[in-house]
C-alpha cells in the first residue's frame, strides 16, 4: 500500500514506544481470534464433517463455464486456518512489522469469517445448505465494494485538497433519491448517473460554500448536510414519493457482459458481467488515480491539502481548487448513491445505513491513497457480504450480532490505525486568504 | 472560545439600536430561527401538489399570480399554524378554558407534550455539550441513550426492589450503561487517537443492532410476545405524570431530573476545577497541555459524563412516556442523540441555552406531529428545519451579511478538533 515519502513527525502517539505497544496489542487479539476459530470452529467441528464450495453462479443461464464444486473436510480446514491466524498474530507480536498490519488484521477478520461460514455450513450439521456458493457471494461483496469505492475516491478528492467531506452519506442519499426518480420515470439509468452527479455536486458546492467562504467547521456543516438530506428524503418520500409510486418503481440496472471475458469462472460474474456503474467505478479509480499523482493538477491539489500557503505563494488558486475537488468529490459520491440505487432498487429511507461513513474509515485505512481505499473497501465490502451470508445458514448467533460486525471492523481499523497513518496536513483546517 | 476572547470595553456604550442591531450570539440565534423557517416554507411551497398546480397557473387566468400566492401562503400559514397549536396552545380552546373553566386537560396537553419531550432531550444535549465544551464531538449520543435506556428498563422491569430505591437504581443503571458505552470511544481516542466522529458513529449502527438483539431475546422480551418489545416497567420504577394519571397530560417527575442536570452542568462547567479544565482543552488544547492537563484524563471523563447523561436521557424517555423498549426506541428522526447535536450547537453549548433550544426544538417536534395530522405535511420537515437552523448558526456570518448586521459576529461553534487529528 504506497509509501508515505513525507517524513511522520514523531508525537505522542507516533512514538516508537507506542506503536510497539499497539502493534502487541493487535498481535494479542489476532492470537486471540486465531485460538477461538481453532477451538470452537475447528476442535468443535465433529471429525469427518465436510463442506465444499461452489462456483455455479444462483441463475447459471449464460453464466460462466462450470467449474465442479470443491469439497473438503470441514474439521481440519478449520484447524488449519486457526492455526494460520494464530501464526499471523505470532509473526506480528515478534517481528512488529511497521506496514499493512491492519491490512493483517483485517485478511485475520476475514478467514474468521469463512471459518465461521465453513462451521455453520458443515454437514452433516444443524444447516440444510451444506455448500458456499463462492461466485454469489463475491458477486454481492462486489456492489457494497463499488459504493465504499466511489465513497472513499468521494473523500480523497476532498481531503487531498484539505477539505473533510463527511457529508459522503449524505450525498449517497441525495443521489439514490434522485437516481430513483430519474430511473423510474425515464427508465435509462444514464440520466440517472447524471442526474445524480449533479445533485451530488451540489451538496459538495454547498459544503465548500460553508467550508470555505465563511470557514465554518467542516465536521459540522456535514453532519447537518446528512441529517438535513436524511430527514429531506424522508420528507419527500412520503410527500412525493408514496403518493405517486411511478417515482419508485425499483428497477435495477441490468448487467452488460464482457463478450468472452465473463465467461471464466469466479472472476467473469464478479469483474465482466456487472452494471455500468462497476465500469464506471473502474475508469473512474483509474482516472483518481492518475490525476492525482502523475499530473500538474494533482501535485497542485496535493500542494493545497498539505500545505496551502505556501501553494498559494507560487501562484496556486487555494479556495478555487478546493471549490473544484470538493464538488467533483460530492459528485463522485452522488454517482455512487445512483449505483447503491441501481444494485438495491426501490429507494428506502435510510437504506445506505452508514455506508458514506464505512467509506470514510476506508479512504483513512487506505492512507488517502486510492490503491489503499480498494483493499480497504474489499475487505470492508467483503465482511458485509459475509455478515449477511451467514444469515441463510442457521447459525446459532443472532442475526443482530451478526450484523453488528462490520461497524466493529470499522472500528478496530480505525483504533489500530490513527497515529499510524498521516492525513494531508491541512486537512480540516480553513484557510484563509492573504 | 468566546471564554477566552477578549470581552469588549464596557466603558465605551454602543446605543441601544446598535447594541440590539449588532450581531450578538441571542441575535443570530433568532435570525438563523427565521433563516429556518423561510427555508422549510420554501420546502412545502415547492413539494405540496395544490401549491404547484397554483403556480403552474400563473399563466391562464388574469389573477393567476395573486391567487398562486394565496395558495402558498395558506398551505404554509395551515402548516405553521398546526406547529403552533400542536405544541404550545390552541387559542380557541385557550379561551374555550378560560371562560368556561372546562376542557384544561385538553387546552393543556400541546404544552405538556412539548415538556415531556424536551425533558430528556435537555439531558441529553447537555451532555453532547460537555463535550463539544471539551472539543469533542459525541454523535454517539443516540447509541449512549440507547444502551442506558436499556440498562435502567432492565434494572427496572426484571429486578424487584423496594418503591423507594427502585427509580433511582434504575436511573443509576442508566447512567452507568450509557457511561460503558461513551467510554470506549473515550478511550479510543485517548489511547490510540481513533477519531470520536468515526467510533461513536460506528457504534450508533452497533447499538441499533444490540437494541433489536436484547428486545427479541428471552429473559428481556415482554413474556408471551413474538414482537420486538421489551418488558413493561415496574410502577415503582416509573417516572410518574406530575398532575396524577387520570390528568391525561404526560409530563412528569423527569422534568426534575432534567433540572438536576442543568444545575450540575452549570456548577461543573462554571464553578469546578475539572470543568475548566474541559474548557481550556476544548478551547486550546496546546495550552492545555503546556499547563499540564492530562489531556486523556479529560477526554475519557468528558466522554464518561456525556455517555452517563445520554443513558439517563434514555431511560428518563423510556420511564417518563412509553415504560417499555421497542425497537424502534430512538431510531430515525426519533433519535434525540442526533436532536441533541444540534441543540447542542443551537445553545452555544451552555445549560440556559440548551433548555432554550430544546424546547424550541421539542416544539417544532411535537408540533410538527400536530402538522402531520392536521394537513398531511411530514413530520420529517421539522428535522430539515432544525437542521437548517444549525446550518446558519454554525455560519454567523453568512446570517450577518443576509440581515446586514453591524460588528463581527461571535462564534463560538468552531470545535478545536478539525480534521482527522492525531
Amino acid at each position: 500500500m504506497g509509501n508515505v515519502s513525507l517524513v511522520t513527525p514523531v508525537t505522542e502517539s507516533n512514538s516508537p514506544v507506542a506503536r510497539n505497544r499497539r502493534t502487541r496489542v493487535i498481535a494479542g487479539i489476532i492470537m486471540a481470534i486465531g485460538l477461538f476459530s481453532l477451538f470452537v470452529f475447528g476442535l468443535g467441528t465433529h471429525a469427518g464433517s465436510h463442506a465444499s464450495l461452489t462456483f455455479d453462479p444462483l441463475n447459471p443461464t449464460n453464466g460462466p463455464w462450470h467449474l465442479a464444486a470443491l469439497t473438503f473436510d470441514a474439521h481440519w480446514t478449520n484447524i488449519g486456518l486457526g492455526i494460520v491466524m494464530i501464526a499471523i498474530g505470532v509473526e506480528v507480536f515478534w517481528r512488529e512489522p511497521r506496514r499493512f498490519v491492519m491490512g493483517r488484521f483485517g485478511i485475520v477478520a476475514l478467514l474468521f469469517l469463512f471459518t465461521l461460514l465453513v462451521w455453520s455450513a458443515r454437514g452433516p450439521g444443524p444447516s440444510p445448505i451444506n455448500y458456499i456458493n463462492v461466485t454469489s457471494l463475491l458477486v454481492s461483496a462486489s456492489a457494497t465494494v463499488m459504493v465504499l469505492i466511489f465513497g472513499s475516491l468521494s473523500g480523497i478528492m476532498c481531503e487531498r485538497a484539505g477539505v473533510v467531506n463527511i457529508a459522503i452519506e449524505g450525498q449517497f442519499i441525495a443521489g439514490a433519491f434522485l437516481g430513483s426518480m430519474i430511473a423510474s420515470t425515464t427508465g435509462n439509468f444514464f440520466y440517472a448517473a447524471v442526474g445524480g452527479i449533479v445533485v451530488g455536486g451540489l451538496v459538495g458546492l454547498v459544503l465548500a460554500f460553508f467550508s470555505l467562504r465563511y470557514q465554518s467547521d467542516q465536521i459540522i456543516v456535514g453532519i447537518v448536510l446528512v441529517t438535513m438530506l436524511s430527514s429531506l428524503s424522508s420528507y419527500l418520500n412520503l410527500q412525493v414519493l408514496t403518493p405517486f409510486p411511478n417515482f419508485n418503481t425499483g428497477n435495477t440496472a441490468s448487467n452488460i457482459a464482457i463478450p468472452l471475458l465473463h465467461k471464466i469462472p469466479l472472476i467473469g460474474p464478479v469483474f465482466f458481467n456487472q452494471n455500468g456503474f462497476w465500469y464506471a467505478m473502474l475508469i473512474l479509480l483509474g482516472v483518481v488515480s492518475f490525476a492525482l499523482f502523475k499530473t500538474q493538477y494533482g501535485l497542485h491539489v496535493r500542494a493545497v491539502g498539505e500545505h496551502p500557503k505556501a501553494a498559494a505563494t507560487v501562484g496556486i488558486h487555494v479556495i478555487r481548487l478546493r471549490y473544484i475537488n470538493v464538488v467533483l468529490g460530492g459528485a463522485i459520491a452522488g454517482l455512487g448513491g445512483v449505483a447503491f440505487m441501481a444494485t438495491q432498487g426501490q429507494f428506502q429511507v435510510g437504506y445506505t445505513s452508514g455506508l458514506g461513513y464505512i467509506a470514510l474509515a476506508a479512504m483513512i485505512f487506505g492512507r488517502w491513497r486510492p490503491s489503499g481505499a480498494v483493499v480497504a473497501s474489499i475487505i470492508f465490502g467483503l465482511s458485509v457480504a459475509l455478515s449477511y451470508e451467514l444469515v441463510t445458514y442457521s447459525v446459532p448467533v443472532s442475526l443482530y450480532v451478526l450484523q453488528m460486525f462490520p461497524y466493529l471492523i470499522t472500528i478496530a481499523v480505525v483504533a489500530g490505525l490513527i497515529g499510524r497513518v498521516r492525513p494531508p496536513a491541512a486537512d480540516g483546517q480553513p484557510y484563509i486568504p492573504g | 472560545m468566546s471564554d477566552l476572547a477578549v470581552p469588549p470595553l464596557r466603558n465605551q456604550k454602543p446605543s441601544l439600536w446598535a447594541r440590539y442591531t449588532s450581531a450578538n450570539p441571542l441575535l443570530i440565534a433568532a435570525l438563523a430561527l427565521v433563516l429556518g423557517l423561510v427555508f422549510g416554507a420554501i420546502v412545502i411551497a415547492v413539494t405540496t401538489p395544490v401549491v404547484l398546480d397554483a403556480w403552474r397557473g400563473i399563466f391562464h387566468h388574469w389573477d393567476g399570480l395573486p391567487h398562486a400566492l394565496n395558495v402558498t401562503f395558506d398551505n404554509v400559514g395551515a402548516a405553521y399554524r398546526a406547529i403552533f397549536t400542536g405544541s404550545v396552545v390552541d387559542p380557541q380552546g385557550f379561551w374555550h378554558s378560560l371562560t368556561t373553566g372546562k376542557g384544561w386537560p385538553n387546552t393543556l396537553t400541546p404544552i405538556s407534550e412539548t415538556l415531556t419531550y424536551a425533558t430528556p432531550l435537555v439531558i441529553v444535549s447537555i451532555g453532547v455539550g460537555i463535550a463539544f465544551q471539551t472539543g469533542l464531538f459525541n454523535i454517539g449520543a443516540n447509541g449512549q441513550a440507547v444502551i442506558g435506556g436499556i440498562a435502567g428498563t432492565v434494572i427496572g422491569s426484571m429486578i424487584n426492589l423496594p418503591t423507594f430505591i427502585h427509580l433511582p437504581f434504575s436511573l443509576i443503571g442508566a447512567i452507568v450503561g450509557g457511561m460503558v458505552c461513551g467510554a470506549i470511544p473515550g478511550l479510543l481516542k485517548a489511547y490510540t487517537g481513533a477519531h470520536e466522529v468515526i467510533v461513536t458513529l460506528m457504534f450508533n449502527y452497533v447499538t441499533y443492532a444490540f437494541l433489536l438483539f436484547a428486545v427479541l431475546s428471552t429473559p428481556f422480551q415482554q413474556p408471551g410476545q413474538s414482537n420486538d418489545i421489551s418488558r413493561t416497567l415496574d410502577p415503582s420504577a416509573i417516572l410518574a405524570p406530575l398532575f396524577g394519571t387520570s390528568s391525561g397530560l404526560r409530563v412528569s417527575y423527569g422534568i426534575f431530573v432534567a433540572i438536576a442536570v442543568v444545575v450540575f452542568a452549570w456548577w461543573l462547567l462554571d464553578r469546578s476545577s475539572l470543568g475548566f479544565d474541559f474548557r481550556v482543552a476544548g478551547a486550546n488544547p496546546s495550552a492545555a497541555r503546556a499547563s499540564g492537563i492530562n489531556a486523556r484524563y479529560v477526554i475519557v471523563v468528558s466522554f464518561l459524563i456525556s455517555g452517563g447523561l445520554a443513558g439517563l436521557a434514555g431511560f428518563v424517555q423510556v420511564a417518563s412516556t412509553t415504560h417499555y423498549i421497542d425497537g424502534g426506541f430512538l431510531i430515525g428522526n426519533a433519535g434525540i442523540g442526533f436532536t441533541a447535536i444540534t441543540v447542542a450547537l443551537l445553545g452555544r453549548n451552555r445549560p440556559m441555552g440548551i433548555v432554550w433550544a430544546s424546547l424550541l426544538f421539542a416544539a417544532l417536534s411535537v408540533g410538527g406531529r400536530n402538522m402531520q395530522a392536521s394537513t398531511g405535511i411530514p413530520l420529517d420537515l421539522a428535522t430539515v428545519i432544525q437542521s437548517a437552523i444549525v446550518l446558519f448558526v454554525a455560519t454567523p456570518v453568512l446570517v450577518k451579511e443576509i440581515f446586514r448586521l453591524k460588528k463581527a459576529p461571535t462564534s463560538t461553534l468552531q470545535l478545536a478538533t478539525t480534521g482527522w487529528g492525531t
